[in-house]
């Protein structure tokens, strides 16, 4: 126990560094953006109105100040960690004077919740028939899922995407193509509201499983196939375990470790959003609220999303770390 | 083997039921509002990632303007319409009448309408004018905080409907901080706005206006808008032209172009804000109640500014007007039409958009003096433009479109263009030659012996990157060795940054709806250009400097708008503009805005009802909800 203890404290000590050094980096290379706030806002007003020059150098010095534009970039470092540490990373640039990770927040379970389901969705059942197949490598049905698998699996997600569009929306128009929700239902928790959010999120959760069930189903069907040859498997069934004990218990189970390392780095992921699920199906979510915060110079609401990111993506390794030991015996603490 | 099969069974089971809610239904409905009374339109916005906040005076606040917000339910003084307007362009929306200028344009009066209510029913007076003039000046957060700042002395309200602006310095146009193009400074409620302590921190949710509806709902992630008409919408600026048609107008950001095209097609969109030429092409292929601006070919609306090669006249290789002239006559118009707009641009030889009514005031009344202008190559003298080229054009789509491309010459000439600068490859090497460049081969070499060479940016997709690779193209088979560089910070760095050599970008801003051409024209003056490196303020990007040109803003400044002096000069500018190739204009910005028949009738289009921009994020577009009836 005092060993594991150990072997968790170090792993934090990493999760300490990786989290400082990941975040570092995306300050410092978010700040090497060409694209300054202050000159996109001034942009959008000189193109909409009528302003004399002088006005819009007004502007821009009024902007500089009171997005304290022209700090030098280790005083902006040291306040935004100063700022991070209290959960506050200050307002947003685009969305002036709304604090970033009150967008963020506001996007975020969309995104969890559309790509939590998707990737499990995709994980569970492609692990599943990948195990499957990875066993009983004669079955017709399973062949066939194979075939299919590596021919989706090549396809661009978008091709994909745009095909479920064309597919549900005009030829076969039975399926929303756009939106969150319906907009004849208010949000609340009512079944009315939760009914409407499952029937929006099915092509653009189709579309995920669709191409992550591939990814997972030829994984899992690659590992078994080699774990299957192992002598403890052909052990095991001469000396009568039954087939579904064998390939759920001593097949699938084990090769489900490294496919678990994916799974934890997958969810860890969703915190970047998914940017052509979103502007495809119009779906809310942190892919487009990044995008558009790159694309007007918003350095504050980018560190806010990539802040998050790198923190669930270091923090699902740490779990996955903290569990491999438990969950496989050859993974020792020493 | 049994319990997997079994679990593959419920699985397949639980995907049917999953899909049957969706099945059992047709085209599923979005909205419980009754559609013949209900109106959907297209915003072009990204979803608002600030959707909760509709206080659209603080600079960047995120929260979506083109939402419905600025077009229903913010109002001032006047508009502008890029077109012609229900009844001339110029609508006198909060003020009573034009605005009233002294001598010597240092103050200016504005007689207030009366009778207008704010939708929570408060009497709209001058001291809602003068609150915001004051609280604008007094908050820099506030994107007309500086304008104002700069401009305005003192205001105040001599009674409850006049309104006396002192300026700081005498300004002719003053008024256009408070009129319309897109849209301008609008007026708060003060009685709402007073309560916060920090105006430029409040929500302003929900908003409170002067426009014809109020705010029914909106998704809390900002993909919609929905909006009522106001049961005392006659107690608003927009009633004088009419009653609003729709009960309801929603407001839909739709990212991707097919889902917009897919939406209308299945009856779920009424407006759409742009399409691509090809997405357009389709639509009106597939949709027999889908309309554009245009009743066949080109469809698009030409937008009031210019998709130009704007060269970087500070750097020495465009130094020289010849070499500028030189670059335009390699230019084949027609090959640039087809790469860019498939045919559907409408093309300008002169630096003002034809559009609105700059079609008259402009590109017919200098027709003539196009046709006559002479230009000496050093070794000749030639007649450079082609009247025809718009009607070659129209020729060249007909085999594809058929009767959707018009045969009357003059309708083609205002769809295509009426003319451009003919290809003369001869001329442009007797041009070359004169200004000192040497040819080896196929090859230009400029008159130190380098190879005349440059980099045109542009932008990464869309039809100003396929006009930008076409013209570069051109110029490389005629010599002249052009690099395309895509460059995704254009506008926000390369341009005023004057980090280029070339670039294509649409430039040129006007009113549409009126000659005067201030709105652009007044920063192009030398005393705002700045030396290379520096960043030069919009919108003379091109830094180009002339007397005669300092002399044409100069005059402009003291000329009235819409008198015929201030057309004049116009006349005048576009003139040296043609001599001089500062710039290469090349077209209109051609939006494919598209609208559907199915549920709703009236809309403007070049024809028969050109009263208003179809291009549904302006904010003048919200004349249109009062001129369209329900088409059952």
């Amino acid at each position: 126990m005092r060993d594991y203890l150990t072997f968790v404290l170090k792993r934090l000590v990493q999760l300490a560094a990786v989290v400082f050094a990941g975040i570092s980096a995306a300050f410092f290379i978010t700040h090497m953006s060409p694209i300054s706030p202050v000159e996109m806002i001034v942009g959008r007003v000189a193109a909409q109105a009528s302003f004399s020059p002088q006005a819009l150098q007004d502007l821009r010095e009024a902007l500089t100040e009171l997005f304290a534009a022209d700090l030098p970039l280790h005083i902006k470092y040291l306040n935004f960690w100063a700022r991070f540490v209290v959960g506050d990373l200050g307002p947003s640039l685009i969305a002036f004077p709304t604090p970033a990770m009150q967008l963020v927040m506001r996007a975020l379970p969309w995104t969890v919740g559309l790509l939590a389901v998707a990737i499990v969705m995709s994980w569970t059942i492609g692990n599943l028939l990948g195990g499957l197949a990875g066993y009983y490598q004669n079955n017709r049905f399973l062949k066939a899922f194979g075939v299919v698998a590596m021919g989706i699996q090549p396809i661009p997600y978008y091709i994909v995407a745009f095909l479920l569009v064309l597919i549900f929306g005009y030829f076969w128009p039975v399926l929303p193509i756009s939106g969150g929700f319906a907009m004849n239902v208010r949000p609340g928790f009512t079944m009315e509201y939760i009914l409407s959010i499952l029937h929006h999120s099915i092509l653009p959760a189709a579309s995920l499983v669709i191409v992550g069930l591939g990814i997972s189903f030829l994984g899992m069907r690659a590992l078994v196939s080699n774990i299957v040859t192992e002598d403890y498997v052909t052990y095991a069934e001469l000396a009568g375990v039954k087939s579904e004990r064998v390939v759920f218990f001593y097949v699938i189970r084990n090769a489900a470790v490294p496919q678990l390392t994916g799974l934890a780095m997958a969810l860890g992921g969703i915190f970047s959003g998914t940017i052509i699920t979103e502007q495809v199906f119009g779906y809310p979510g942190l892919g487009t609220l990044l995008v558009t915060a790159v694309n007007g110079g918003d350095t504050t609401l980018v560190l806010a999303v990539s802040s998050m990111a790198v923190v669930a993506v270091a923090s699902a390794i740490f779990v996955i770390d903290l569990l491999h030991p438990l969950l496989d015996p050859r993974v020792r603490v020493k | 083997m049994k319990k997997w099969k079994t679990l593959l069974a419920s699985a397949g089971l639980f995907a049917l039921m999953a899909s049957v809610p969706a099945v059992a239904q047709d085209v599923p409905p979005i909205t419980e509002f009754p559609r013949e009374q209900t109106m959907i339109v297209h915003n072009p916005e990204n979803p608002a990632i600030n959707p909760d906040w509709f206080n659209l005076w603080v600079a960047g606040h995120g929260g979506g303007t083109s939402t419905g917000l600025h077009q229903l339910v913010t109002d001032t003084l006047w508009y502008i319409d890029p077109n012609a307007g229900i009844d001339g362009s110029l609508y006198s929306s909060l003020a009573a009448e034009p605005w009233s200028y002294n001598d010597d344009f240092t103050e200016m009066t504005v007689k207030l309408r009366e009778g207008l209510y704010w939708s929570d029913g408060v009497e709209f007076t001058a001291a809602d004018v003068v609150y915001t003039v004051e609280t604008l000046k007094a908050h820099s957060a506030f994107g007309a905080s500086a304008n104002l700042n700069r401009h305005v002395a003192s205001v105040e309200a001599v009674d409850d409907h006049t309104v006396l602006f002192k300026l700081n310095a005498p300004n002719s146009r003053f008024h256009s901080a408070f009129a319309v193009r897109w849209n301008a400074a609008w007026i708060m409620p003060k009685h709402i706005f007073e309560q916060h302590e920090n105006p430029t921190e409040f929500d302003f949710n929900p908003p409170v206006g002067l426009g014809p509806y109020t705010l029914n709902s909106y998704d809390p992630n900002g993909a919609w808008y929905i909006w009522e008409k106001r049961e005392d919408w006659e107690r608003t600026s927009v009633a004088q032209y009419g009653e609003p048609g729709p009960q309801y107008i929603i407001y839909r950001s739709i990212p991707n172009i097919d889902n917009r095209l897919i939406e209308m097609v299945n009856g779920n969109l009424d407006m759409i804000h742009d399409l691509t030429p090809e997405a357009m092409f389709s639509l009106v292929q597939q949709d027999e109640t889908a309309r554009g601006w245009f009743p066949g070919f080109p469809f698009a609306h030409p937008d009031p500014t210019l998709p130009a090669i704007i060269l970087n006249n500070q750097n020495e290789l465009f130094s020289d007007r010849r070499v500028r002239w030189a670059l335009t006559l390699m230019l084949d118009a027609r090959q640039i039409s087809m790469a860019s707009y498939r045919g559907a641009a409408t093309l300008s030889p002169i630096a003002i958009p034809p559009t609105g009514t700059h079609l008259d005031d402009y590109h017919s009344q200098l027709q003539d003096w196009l046709i006559d202008f002479e230009l000496d190559t050093g070794s000749s003298v030639i007649k450079p433009y082609d009247p025809d080229i718009g009607l070659q054009v129209a020729e060249m789509v007909r085999p594809q479109f058929g009767d959707q491309v018009p045969t009357d010459p003059n309708e083609i000439r205002r769809a295509f263009g009426f003319g451009w600068w003919g290809q003369n490859l001869e001329a442009a090497a007797e041009l070359l030659e004169d200004a000192g460049f040497t040819r080896q081969g196929n090859d230009w070499y400029t008159p130190n012996g380098e190879r005349f060479a440059f980099t045109l940016k542009t932008f990464e997709s869309g039809v100003i990157n396929r006009f930008g690779t076409m013209a570069a193209q051109q110029w490389t088979q005629a010599g002249v060795q052009v690099d395309v560089e895509v460059d995704p910070v254009i506008f926000p760095t390369s341009m005023p940054l004057g980090d280029f050599d070339a670039l294509t970008a649409w430039t040129i801003e006007s009113w549409g709806g009126d000659p005067d051409l201030s709105f652009f024209l007044d920063s192009w003056h030398s005393e705002f250009l700045v030396e290379p490196g520096e960043r030069q303020s919009p919108r003379n990007f091109q830094r180009f400097e002339h007397p005669e040109l300092d002399r044409i803003i100069e005059e402009v400044r003291v000329t009235e708008f819409g008198t015929p002096e201030n057309l004049a000069l116009g006349h005048e500018f576009a003139r040296l503009m043609v001599e001089e190739m500062p710039l290469i204009p090349m077209m209109s910005y051609n939006v494919f805005a598209a609208y559907s028949e199915r549920y709703w009738t009236g809309f403007p289009d070049a024809v028969e009802r050109p009263y208003a921009n179809p291009v549904t994020n302006w904010a003048n577009s919200r004349y249109i909800f009062t001129q369209v009836e329900p088409a059952q």
